[in-house]
């Protein structure tokens, strides 16, 4: 018996009920395809926005930072650190911090200064680019700095006004300093929103006397991240530091971005276990209207295996038929949606646990993106189909016949 | 009840000693030491921590303990620079940059001009009397034990940041020697200790004040009051802004 043949035959003799079931594996495709491309591109941006701003994938501090911060707990060879980093594949930069007051006119508030090497920073972090108002550092400009959007509010200035910076300087004195805001931040994060001040290296260690070393060497984020083996690699670059993942580092984040990832995985589940109970019956309805067939062919001779291959056969080609016509239909959709994205911008600016919202949420289309629908396909139908098939194949010809 | 009648008994027993005041009027004593009183006078002022060392001359002009006016006078590089404190503000004025900042809320637990002490140390207006409720520990007998101990905790809403305060005050003037400062768990945080009491502008005073924090031992800030006039005639502008700036 060509199965092959035959199976192609009968799928087109009642083209009505094979359109209705090639359509419903089809929009279930394309939904399945279209609901997993955004799952991504939302988990993707989610852990892309929690670090790129300024966390990085890692970052390394001199032993005792964390616990207790202090202008004089530097990583003495920084530079050295960043070099060696570089050379073992990664980018990354320092960072000097500490701790202060800036006033402007009658308002003051605290401030986190971060002097950074502004060509560097933005090889490894967007923050630079995340200026509302104004412009971003400019070693020409060693008087600029640029603040948190809530820091900004609270002490009422916009790029161009006055500024006074104080500290105390790490020889003991007084550290005051007259400064222009240059720029005014987009919404970043808690802690940079509140209190960030960023100037130049070189402004941060003429203010602070602060001659050698850095504070903090963040590492950018690759775009395939092994946390593992990176943070091996960054221990193995930075001998004598303290060498913290980002999931150290913010572990509500860490902790919000799986428990995300397994409630979307849930609902992925759900989703899928739907469509297979719709696929489960159309296919069901398939095999049991056509009984009375089956017990023809096995009244003429053709035995159970061959019933049941017939069966798979025709089951196949709705499948190949569906999977054409899905990605005939979704190929513009996740091009439209990787490339424009949602516009989410009523929910953009919203910050939560120290993370913001990005405007728009983008798809992000990889292989498994039609690769995992297809093989749910597979399995659904080979699952739905064996039942129905399995009672066709050891039906008696006689009892098949005089079915209803 | 039954505390009551106890705390009779120790009232009439103590009432019988040399030694018979209550805690109330001691705490008063030192709510009271410096209240009302005008005062002006210089100050060397000794920070030494794990980094660095540093020595400032300051002169002060004070009104009770509302009012409070600090200029460094030395060394040359921070000369000038002033601290006013009005009614729980503090503006510091910085000739460098020739401008005046009002510490905010969120840096009063800072420190004050690199010192061991806090802007909050300034301001602070808790009074022993009224935002404590206080009882002795250990109170002197006349041989060994020459000072009164007392522990205060704070009352509820009281605008204090410590778990417990317990001063030493000695028998002989008075005087508050030494205060230990702990946190909620009991822990001692810093210790201010007093020295050298001596006449100074009239009054009997501690000229020296040490204060040590518990987790840096080998760091201290030391005030030495090199001299002090009391209930001096203070222009009306003293405690202004204006002043701040001269």
């Amino acid at each position: 018996m060509r199965t092959f043949q035959l199976a192609w035959r009968n799928i087109w003799r009642n083209r009505r009920r094979t359109l209705v079931t090639v359509g419903a594996m089809t929009i279930a495709l394309v939904c399945t395809t279209l609901y997993g491309a955004m799952v991504q591109g939302y988990l993707a941006t989610l852990e892309r926005d929690a670090l790129d701003a300024e966390m990085g994938v890692a970052q390394v501090f001199a032993p005792g930072y964390q616990e207790r911060p202090s202008i004089y707990a530097v990583i003495p060879d920084a530079d050295a650190l960043v070099a060696r980093l570089d050379a073992a594949g990664m980018t990354a930069c320092a960072r000097l911090l500490g701790g202060g007051l800036v006033a402007a006119g009658e308002s003051s508030a605290g401030a986190q200064f971060r002097g950074i090497d502004v060509q560097r920073d933005a090889a490894v972090l967007v923050v630079s680019r995340g200026v509302v108002d104004g412009a971003w550092l400019d070693e020409a400009d060693p008087a600029g700095v640029v603040l948190g959007r809530r820091l900004a509010h609270t002490l009422g200035v916009k790029p161009g006004d006055e500024l006074v910076l104080l500290s105390q300087a790490t020889d003991g004195s007084i550290a005051n300093q007259l400064a222009t805001v240059r720029g005014v931040l987009a919404s970043v994060g808690e802690a940079t929103d509140r209190a960030g001040v960023f100037l130049t290296a070189r402004a941060f260690r003429e203010f602070f006397a602060l001659e050698q070393g850095a504070h903090q060497v963040i590492v950018k984020r690759p775009d395939v991240v092994d946390l593992p083996a990176l943070e091996a690699r960054i221990t193995a670059a930075a001998p004598g530091q303290q060498v913290l993942t980002w999931r150290r580092l913010m572990p509500t984040v860490a902790t919000m971005i799986d428990s995300v990832r397994g409630l979307v995985a849930f609902m992925f589940f759900i989703v899928n276990v739907a469509i297979a109970i719709v696929i489960l019956n159309a296919m069901l309805m398939a095999v049991f209207e056509r009984i009375r067939e089956f017990g023809i062919l096995k009244a003429l001779g053709v035995g159970p295996l061959e019933v049941l291959r017939l069966i798979y056969a025709e089951s196949l080609f709705q499948v190949v038929i569906a999977l054409g016509a899905s990605l005939v239909l979704e190929t513009p959709l996740l091009v439209l949606l990787s490339a424009r994205g949602l516009d989410m911008s009523s929910l953009a600016g919203v910050s939560a646990v120290g993370i913001t919202m990005a405007s728009r949420w983008y798809a992000v289309v990889g292989v498994s993106t039609f690769t995992g629908p297809a093989a749910m396909m597979f399995f659904v139908v080979a699952a739905a189909v064996l039942y129905p098939a399995a009672k066709a194949a050891v039906i008696d010809p006689v009892e098949a016949m005089r079915h209803a | 009840m039954r505390t009551g009648v106890v705390a009779v008994l120790l009232l009439c027993t103590a009432g019988a000693r040399a030694q018979d005041v209550t805690v109330e009027e001691l705490m008063r004593a030192q709510d009271d030491a410096l209240r009302g009183a005008s005062s002006t006078g210089t100050m060397t002022m000794r920070v030494k921590t794990a980094r660095w060392e540093r020595s400032l001359t300051m002169q002060s002009w004070s009104e009770g303990t509302e009012k409070t006016l600090v200029r460094i006078l030395a060394p040359a590089k921070e000369k000038g620079t002033a601290t006013l404190k009005v009614e729980g503000n503090i503006w510091n004025y910085l000739p460098k940059v020739d401008r005046t900042i009002k510490v905010p809320g969120s840096m009063m637990g800072g420190s004050w001009m690199g010192s061991h002490f806090t802007n909050d140390d300034l301001v602070r207006e808790a009074r022993y009397s009224e935002d404590f409720t206080c009882a002795f520990v250990e109170k002197p007998d006349g041989k060994t034990r020459d000072h009164w101990v007392i522990d205060c905790t704070p009352r509820p809403n009281a605008p204090v940041v410590w778990g417990r305060v317990r001063l030493a005050i000695r028998a002989v003037d008075k005087l508050a020697d030494r205060i230990d400062y702990l946190d909620e768990k009991g822990a001692r945080v810093r210790t201010l200790v007093f020295s050298e009491f001596t006449t100074l502008g009239g009054r009997k005073l501690a000229r020296m004040m040490r204060m040590v924090p518990a987790d840096k031992p080998d760091e201290f800030t030391e005030v030495h009051q090199d001299d002090l006039a009391f209930d001096v005639k203070l222009p009306a502008d003293t405690f202004t802004l204006q002043a701040l700036k001269k």
